[in-house]
């Protein structure tokens, strides 16, 4: 890719001035131990406590790993507007959950000419960041660090069961529970299948796809979903209610899923990374209901 | 006689007129034809929708119709054994679906009305006219702003799937839409105030490139879609709205995007099938927002 070169030159020309010392002078915290991004995924490798895989979407994104970095965002979506306010918080390294390049391995997409990815790419250059995606390690931790994320936020942790997936709730309606999860998890776009007054006291997470949430209707009253094709799991929770089964299916945005989850991440990156402040930032639920 | 048409003998009245040559396989997943029931049965009737839901089963078979015709399949999947960049999920494995309540009460449905579900997607699209984005303009009343190619024919299909409306606010064109083709809740990305005039209108699962494709076009400020992959096609436009480079992405779900399509199926059955009734079946919305 044409950008890829151009880049290649944009990160040598960047950890050349971070090696004479202009990035972390720039930076304006200037009492920071210095560590480079790349020691910091080195810790977070020592310490998630599952082997790190060979083939994973948990690499480098862009910007150089080795500069100096003035602080940490963790952040479910590492979108434009994300890479802004983290840079206006001081903070150059971006720990995303979720890619930055708009596919799932950051290249699925022929983004030679694109207007769009020459200007992201150049913010990130510009403002000396790096971006690292931290989404498959996260999640093959004991206890999943995205689901505990969910959990603590939803202050859901005395109704867990012994399936880590699978809550024991105090009886609430389908409606009055889309509610509460909306206020907690900061959504505003959550989708519903099923009767609103549906009495819930069982609820369970489904995954993405239909063959998880078919398997999780099985087992509580409830799915929750973080995105699912609509075509897939709606579909099926509607054709279930059809049928006259007492379930409800509840559709988050994922990124109102899963961003408790990295919340959870910047307090866990805490307890060992002292050098630079660590910092959450929501990206945040990118629609609203028409 | 009406009565002596057989399924088969329907496939190959629709392969006759479809006017593209047929494509009856895909590489991955289900290709077009008959997806449920035998080739011999007699066709007492036709419904068309876009998903053959247990409700759009019921009502087919209460006025009297044997054989229904949809874009997307009955069992919750497209048939794909590795879906692209887990954009969706796999066909779930056999033994999970054998012992499904709702798989197995559906089969039961679908054999004991003795019913014909033929899949038409791929080779419909591929017609000269895309009927699925001619039904939705005109559902949203956007045909008489249709732009034509200079000296061209007034033809939808992708690459011509623009729109200058009069102008309006990004807030006031997403509740018409939503009154228009009478939908609960759709998804807005966008500033509700900010002006909007020229739109592309899509339909069905929003890709990333197919994003890209339609922001090419100079002065295009709204793109009106079906479902996006939320790490794909949203964050693209989330970024664009970041910088400037767009106003509104509204999301009609994929079933409100595509049913005026399956009516404009039913139209164009009738011009070859005099003698058997065909009835559009809208499956509607599948999910609530609140």
């Amino acid at each position: 890719m044409d950008g890829m070169n151009k880049h290649i030159w944009t990160r040598r020309e960047v950890a050349r001035l971070g090696g004479a010392g202009i990035v972390a002078a720039t930076s304006g915290f200037g009492q920071r131990k210095r560590i480079t991004a790349r020691q910091v995924v080195e810790r977070i490798r020592e310490n998630i406590g599952v082997p790190w895989h060979y083939r994973t979407a948990d690499t480098f994104k862009w910007g150089d790993p080795d500069a100096p970095i003035t602080g940490i965002t963790c952040t479910f979506m590492s979108t434009y507007s994300l890479l802004q306010r983290s840079a206006a918080a001081g903070n150059s390294f971006v720990i995303s959950h979720e890619p930055t390049f708009w596919s799932a391995d950051d290249v699925a997409t022929d983004l030679r000419d694109d207007a769009l990815f020459e200007q992201k790419m150049n913010f990130i250059d510009q403002h000396r960041m790096v971006v690292f995606r931290f989404h498959d390690h996260w999640h093959a931790r004991r206890p999943d660090g995205i689901f505990t994320g969910f959990t603590r936020k939803m202050e859901w942790e005395k109704y867990a069961t012994k399936d880590p997936m699978k809550f024991e709730i105090p009886e609430i309606t389908l409606d009055a529970l889309v509610k509460t999860m909306q206020a907690k998890l900061r959504v505003r776009s959550a989708r519903v299948v099923g009767d609103p007054g549906l009495r819930v006291t069982s609820v369970r997470h489904g995954g993405h796809y239909i063959a998880q949430t078919m398997a999780a209707a099985q087992d509580a009253d409830v799915v929750v979903a973080g995105e699912v094709r609509e075509w897939e799991s709606m579909e099926y929770f509607r054709d279930a209610v059809a049928l006259g089964q007492k379930k409800g299916l509840i559709v988050l945005p994922h990124e109102g899923a899963e961003e408790a989850g990295m919340e959870e991440c910047a307090r866990w990156l805490r307890g060992f990374v002292s050098e630079v402040p660590v910092q959450f930032i929501a990206s945040g639920d990118p629609f609203w209901i028409g | 006689m009406s009565a002596q048409l057989t399924a088969i003998q329907l496939l190959d009245r629709i392969m006759k007129n479809v006017g593209v040559p047929w494509q009856s396989q895909r590489a991955d997943g289900f290709g077009d034809g008959i997806h449920s029931g035998s080739p011999d049965t007699s066709v007492t009737g036709i419904a068309t929708t876009f998903i053959p839901t247990i409700d759009v089963l019921k009502r087919a078979i209460a006025s009297g119709k044997n054989t229904i015709i949809c874009r997307e399949t009955p069992f919750y999947s497209r048939g794909e054994r590795a879906p692209l960049f887990f954009r969706n999920g796999p066909e779930p494995p056999k033994e999970l679906m054998d012992k499904d309540p709702v798989i197995r009460a559906k089969r039961e449905l679908i054999e004991a009305n003795r019913l014909v579900i033929i899949k038409l997607f791929d080779n419909w699209d591929a017609r000269k006219t895309d009927g699925q984005l001619h039904g939705l303009a005109k559902a949203l009343g956007w045909d008489r702003y249709h732009l034509k190619p200079k000296n061209g024919a007034d033809i939808y299909r992708p690459g011509n799937e623009y729109f200058s409306l009069p102008k309006t606010t990004l807030g006031q064109l997403a509740k018409d839409t939503r009154r228009k083709l009478q939908a609960k809740g759709i998804r807005v990305i966008g500033d509700p105030q900010s002006s909007v005039a020229k739109a592309a209108l899509t339909h069905g699962f929003l890709l990333v490139n197919d994003l890209r494709r339609v922001m090419k076009v100079p002065g295009v400020d709204v793109v009106v879609a079906g479902e996006p992959v939320e790490w794909e096609a949203s964050e693209y436009f989330e970024d664009l709205l970041t910088a400037k480079m767009a106003k509104g992405l509204i999301l009609l779900g994929n079933e409100v995007s595509e049913e005026p399509g399956s009516g404009e199926v039913a139209v164009w059955l009738r011009t070859f099938l005099s003698d058997i009734p065909v009835e559009w079946i809208p499956a509607g919305e599948p999910a609530w927002t609140v």
